[in-house]
């Protein structure tokens, strides 16, 4: 066996096999990313990376190969670039690994992306010309072989490339399927959509074992009533448990005061998380946790706790 | 097979030909009959139609298949009378038949303009009359042999390879608010169902665009 290369930190904690915690950033429609770089470093003592978000929904923000470039520039902190197969083509892409490199971008996690229809310009042509697995594949020939086409790429991108999972599906057995297709095509990585039932997790994280393939699982700790409640509604497939938006209901109620409530948020997440996490740690079925939470850095210690302790 | 076509709003074609006069109606006995904006129906209420609007008529023909230029070389030689004193062709057909007409016309008539008082929808499978449904895109490639004979470049919104995708939610697509069934859902039960599973799981290579140009021609030599 060829000995693994490495271009990251998450690269190498990946490869070490360390239990990582990785965060996520979502650079909105504005060119000032002074916000997301704040929050960046706020994360940055916790987690081994963060993703920057493309275009989520399919609302137009800035460009994330640009926003990623520059948060890690300004911050420190590594991230991890999120591209969706929307609105580029296969040309386009492979354009962009190259450029990404030489912008210092050496993560990128393959999605499909909201359809240009859900959102704020959906007059906008869908181009979806890869797909999120024929885009690891591309990734893996430009990063490994050198070549993109089989044509040799001068000094070739060098990128760790990894997938999304949902393990919400239904069925389930279809994404199960998926993911060996995007284990196939070299991915490196999962990184799964938002979890809140425990049995349905195993049941798709033991599903996708045989492949192999480290998986960080999607989390949403809860800010606020508002926002698990928000997430609830607008979140397509993933609802929160109903127990959760009742006792966040609670807080809400019991706590005027905003420090206190704020702190009762924050236990309560801690509560619910830990066992969820530390059952999965004890069946081997995980490398770490992508927390999804964003705009909540003060989480980030407390989270530490819940992944690590 | 049938081409599916929809009435363009009436105000929008005549914005189109306000300058013309005396116009001369082609309307379709094939398909566009069949989804009742053509035949001889469809043409009978555009004329009276264009007639209130202060229109002229030359004349109405109601060919067997606009789109085949025997057909139109034939029909247009019996009014070519007519056509000398037409301003314009008014065509209730799919865009093959403007087309079609257009190529016709194109030595005897090439200055008399073609409109077209349609919009073409897809080539579609027929349930009845009135429910009409793409199911093919003729894309020039078919995967169906692989995919349990449902085309996910017509059935998946964003024409996918490797679905489903993320915006799958309980075998609905997140495009059309959760309405519409998720192409590559319909795949995996189906090929499920045929214990062809092995199939499903196949890594697909993305669609080759380089054989699927534009102005596409089968031509026999």
């Amino acid at each position: 066996m060829t000995e693994k290369k490495i271009y990251s930190k998450l690269g190498e904690k990946l490869a070490s096999g360390e239990f990582i915690l990785t965060g996520e950033l979502e650079p909105e429609k504005t060119t000032d990313l002074s916000h997301t770089i704040h929050e960046a470093k706020q994360m940055a003592p916790y987690v081994v990376a963060a993703n920057v978000t493309d275009s989520p929904l399919g609302i137009v923000t800035i460009n994330s190969m640009a926003a990623t470039h520059i948060i890690q520039r300004e911050s420190g902190l590594e991230c991890i670039w999120q591209l969706t197969v929307r609105d580029v083509n296969k040309l386009g892409i492979a354009g962009m690994m190259m450029g990404a490199h030489a912008l210092g971008i050496r993560n990128v996690l393959s999605l499909t992306g909201d359809h240009t229809a859900l959102g704020d310009m959906p007059e906008s042509k869908p181009v979806f010309d890869l797909d999120s697995a024929t885009l690891v594949k591309l990734v893996r020939e430009m990063v490994d072989k050198g070549s993109i086409n089989g044509y040799e790429i001068e000094a070739p991108p060098k990128l760790h490339v990894g997938a999304a999972a949902n393990p919400n599906a239904n069925p389930v057995e279809a994404e199960i399927l998926k993911i060996g297709r995007k284990a196939e095509a070299g991915a490196e990585f999962i990184q799964t959509q938002v979890v809140y039932d425990i049995e349905k997790t195993i049941e798709f994280l033991t599903g996708i074992k045989k492949y192999n393939v480290p998986v960080l699982l999607g989390i949403f700790p809860m800010k606020s009533y508002g926002i698990a409640k928000g997430f609830d509604e607008f979140v397509p497939g993933v609802s929160v448990p109903k127990e959760i938006l009742a006792q966040w209901k609670s807080i809400k109620k019991e706590f005027p005061d905003k420090k206190m409530q704020k702190e009762a948020y924050d236990q309560a997440n801690y509560e619910f998380f830990k066992p969820f996490i530390s059952e999965l740690k004890k069946k081997k079925l995980l490398a770490g946790v992508h927390c999804m939470a964003v705009h909540y850095p003060r989480i980030f210690p407390k989270l530490q706790e819940v992944v690590f302790g | 097979m049938t081409i599916i076509t929809t009435k363009k709003p009436f105000e929008e074609i005549v914005v189109a030909i306000k300058d013309i006069k005396r116009i001369t109606i082609v309307s379709c006995a094939s398909c566009a009959a069949m989804c009742q904006t053509g035949g001889t129906e469809g043409a009978k209420e555009m004329a009276e139609k264009l007639e209130a609007e202060g229109f002229e008529i030359s004349t109405v023909i109601v060919p067997e298949e606009v789109c085949d230029n025997r057909v139109m070389k034939t029909d247009f030689r019996k009014i070519e009378e007519e056509l000398r004193h037409t301003d314009a062709i008014l065509t209730l057909s799919c865009g093959l038949g403007v087309a079609s007409i257009t190529e016709v016309l194109s030595n005897k008539f090439p200055l008399i303009p073609v409109f077209v008082g349609t919009n073409t929808e897809f080539m579609g499978m027929t349930e009845r009359i009135g429910r009409f449904y793409m199911r093919c895109q003729g894309c020039g490639d078919c995967l169906l042999n692989e995919t349990g004979g449902i085309c996910p470049i017509t059935t998946c919104a964003k024409s996918l390879m490797n679905g489903p995708c993320g915006g799958m939610v309980d075998g609905k697509c997140e495009v059309g608010k959760y309405e519409k069934d998720c192409g590559w859902v319909l795949i995996y039960k189906r090929l499920k169902e045929l214990g062809r599973l092995d199939l499903f799981s196949k890594l697909r290579e993305s669609v080759n665009w380089s054989e699927r140009g534009h102005q596409r021609e089968v031509v026999w030599r």
